[in-house]
């Protein structure tokens, strides 16, 4: 494994050379800054199944944005169609206010880091680096190679084939092959997902700092919640071929609109129940009947508020304290938000320790709690929780509560 | 060790020797190795080497005075091969230009038909199955049937005869029976399937995605064939090329069957007469001989030239 930069000297950084004027050759393609993409109405139909329905989606220039979603969501043939290596069954793509819809991949200015890295067994690292920027004829493709062999801190191994190299150095190869086009967009195909967990959180922050010297949009494709949250200014979460929500990670985890989203992305505990105040009204708390527990929800913050709904709570959003013991922090308002339960299951992961507690009529809901030095629960104790309300979110009751658990 | 990459298997294979070696097991195993490999060894000791070495002595035998025909007494009689070679080094000349011919439209007849196959048709099964079938249908008859049929199909009488001259592709008078072409034709016929198995199960093997990413990459379908498809086939080609160059150059059947007595000769003819006809031992073993070290001499050069260490 190579040793990865956890900062990186200024002098070294191409990036602010990047910018500089006549750095690039004549001819070379502008993308300071990187382009803005837009989908429209875009739709892939495969023979016995629509991989993307209709589609929209729009991406600012010099965005990090990720596409989330599990296995078979249409993520990556989204982002094949971005790149020109699916064609969409309908609807527009631009690229910078240029249409591409019809244009063959090696037109679009658009690069890919692939999953599998795909690097050309029978060319050096340097060779690889260097395809790109030859095909276009780019003048300076010798020294432009090398300054993004040092970006990525190759230099060394230049003239090595890539089955020399480990996984985390072929991984950063890719990445320079495509970077180094310097693509209005930079489309990255789960381009972690080869490598163990520590280089992964390693490469997250070099490509993070490495999108920040480059100034690219870069559309990150992913089935991990983590690296999307903990990379992406802005991200999508797909479901069967749709997008379910798109905003900042921390929009999607605190406010999130589908069961599936609130799911898929982090955990959820989602009470089924009735409106039974400030339905129709301006209120700005709704009232819920779940299973003759009363639940507040902020009007703002509910999907739907009439009706059946579903309320959400985030596990590390609910106090915890032994049965009769004082709760604070959650709504004063008597009686609402506070459910009383009998723990039935407990894991201890370091930082938090992870609670099952059943509670007559919700079922067992979950509770996240910081070891901050109290005593750990016991399965068996009777305990209370609450909660406030500005923390709950209503959902849709006609949804899936179970959409997106333990989705991959 | 979670990621799989191509370079470390190489790696981890090579710390499972060690690990053998290191346990003591390994002595066992190489012993079980070499019993592997003995039948194999003995076979060719048997029916390889020694025959070659017959035949090297074979070829410095003479024929004493006044012996009958066919018999000659050992010797080291150098003389004989200056003495084929001055006779025959024009059918030499011929059969290796004929074979280099061969394997020249091989690839180039051969080549796109492994191509379509491997990868265009990839994923499509059924019709991959059915174009390996029909390439390898011919094997169920005949060789020489299948050279007697070409007779046929280059007679002056033939169909694809009288259409040229209607096309006025050839002269009216003009022939394709009995020449050079027809054994041309009939050698790059019947060592097409060698060159084209060896082209298809490398392009089989080639991994769709690179293809994607030259073309990611701002290269056109040809630059992408040109500078990623072919170079990675390159061990396909070098074996199709020597599986055809190699036995068409010592070939006999296509030039007796399809070519004349003036200037077709191939010298696995030459050879077959010496041995089978005139009775010529010591001359057709000196002829194979030169052949043989002839033919290694290219093969070596050949493969220096094109076999890259990590490729070959």
């Amino acid at each position: 494994m190579g040793q990865l930069p956890t900062t990186t000297s200024p002098e070294s950084i191409p990036g602010t050379d990047l910018a500089a004027p006549g750095h690039q050759p004549a001819g070379d393609r502008p993308a300071a800054g990187g382009a803005e993409l837009v989908l429209h109405r875009v739709r892939k139909q495969f023979a016995d199944f629509a991989a993307v329905q209709a589609t929209d989606l729009t991406v600012p220039a010099g965005e990090f944005f990720a596409l989330l979603g599990p296995s078979g969501c249409g993520k990556t043939t989204t982002l094949r169609m971005v790149a020109g290596l699916e064609t969409p069954t309908a609807g527009s793509i631009r690229i910078g206010g240029r249409d591409v819809t019809s244009l063959p991949s090696y037109k679009r200015p658009v690069n890919t880091v692939f999953q599998s890295y795909a690097l050309f067994p029978h060319m050096t690292v340097k060779e690889n680096v260097a395809f790109g920027l030859r095909r276009r004829r780019v003048r300076d493709w010798r020294g432009r190679t090398e300054e993004f062999l040092r970006l990525v801190e190759l230099h060394h191994l230049a003239d090595r084939r890539p089955a020399q190299l480990s996984g985390g150095q072929q991984q950063r190869v890719a990445l320079a092959r495509g970077l180094v086009n310097q693509p209005e967009i930079l489309l990255l195909d789960e381009p972690l997902g080869a490598l163990d967990m520590k280089l992964r959180r390693q490469m997250q922050s070099e490509l993070k700092r490495i999108q920040a010297e480059v100034g690219l949009t870069f559309i990150h494709v992913t089935h991990d919640q983590e690296e999307a949250m903990s990379m992406a200014d802005r991200m999508a979460v797909m479901n069967k071929g749709r997008i379910e929500q798109i905003g900042r990670p921390e929009d999607l985890y605190h406010l999130p609109r589908t069961a599936f989203v609130a799911n898929f992305l982090g955990r959820s505990n989602l009470m089924a129940g009735t409106v039974t105040r400030g339905g129709g009204g301006t209120d700005p708390l709704l009232e819920v009947n779940a299973s003759g527990h009363r639940l507040a929800v902020h009007r703002d913050r509910a999907v739907s508020t009439t009706g059946e709904v579903l309320v959400g709570i985030r596990p590390e959003k609910i106090h915890m304290r032994p049965a009769g013991a004082r709760l604070d922090g959650a709504t004063a308002d008597g009686g609402v938000n506070r459910v009383a339960g009998t723990v039935t299951d407990v894991a201890f992961t370091g930082v938090s320790t992870e609670y099952r507690v059943e509670v007559p009529g919700l079922g067992e809901l979950g509770v996240f709690a910081q070891n901050r030095g109290e005593d750990l629960m016991r399965p068996g104790d009777a305990v209370g929780l609450a909660w406030d309300a500005a923390h709950a979110f209503g959902l849709d009751g006609r949804q899936d509560a179970a959409a997106g658990d333990g989705a991959v | 060790m979670t990621s799989r990459v191509a370079g470390r298997s190489g790696r981890q294979a090579g710390f499972e020797r060690a690990a053998a070696l290191a346990d003591g097991t390994a002595q066992a195993r190489g012993r079980a190795g070499y019993g592997l490999v003995g039948p194999g060894l003995v076979y060719l000791l048997v029916f390889f080497v020694l025959p070659v070495f017959t035949l090297l002595a074979t070829s410095l035998y003479v024929k004493p005075p006044g012996a009958e025909v066919g018999q000659f007494v050992p010797a080291l009689e150098f003389g004989n091969y200056a003495v084929v070679l001055g006779g025959y080094w024009p059918e030499l000349l011929r059969s290796f230009g004929f074979a280099l011919l061969a394997t020249v439209l091989c690839l180039v007849i051969g080549y796109p038909m492994a191509y379509l196959i491997a990868v265009r048709l990839r994923g499509r099964a059924f019709v991959q199955g059915l174009l390996l079938v029909l390439l390898i249908a011919p094997f169920f008859t005949s060789f020489v049937l299948r050279t007697q049929a070409w007779k046929q199909i280059l007679a002056d009488e033939g169909f694809l005869v009288q259409a040229l001259k209607t096309l006025h592709l050839m002269p009216q008078g003009a022939s394709l029976a009995a020449t050079s072409v027809a054994v041309v034709a009939g050698l790059t016929y019947n060592f097409l399937p060698f060159m084209v198995l060896p082209i298809y199960a490398n392009l089989q093997a080639l991994d769709h995605r690179l293809l994607e990413a030259g073309r990611d990459l701002y290269g056109s379908d040809l630059t992408v064939f040109r500078t990623i498809t072919l170079p990675i086939s390159v061990p396909g080609v070098l074996a199709g090329t020597l599986l055809t160059f190699i036995p068409a150059s010592g070939d006999f059947v296509n030039a007796a069957i399809l070519g004349n007595n003036r200037n077709t000769t191939m010298i696995g003819q030459v050879i077959d007469s010496k041995f089978m006809r005139v009775l010529d031992y010591p001359g057709a073993a000196a002829l194979s001989f030169i052949l043989m070290v002839t033919i290694l001499v290219l093969v070596t050069l050949y493969v220096r030239r094109f076999g890259t260490r990590d490729l070959v």
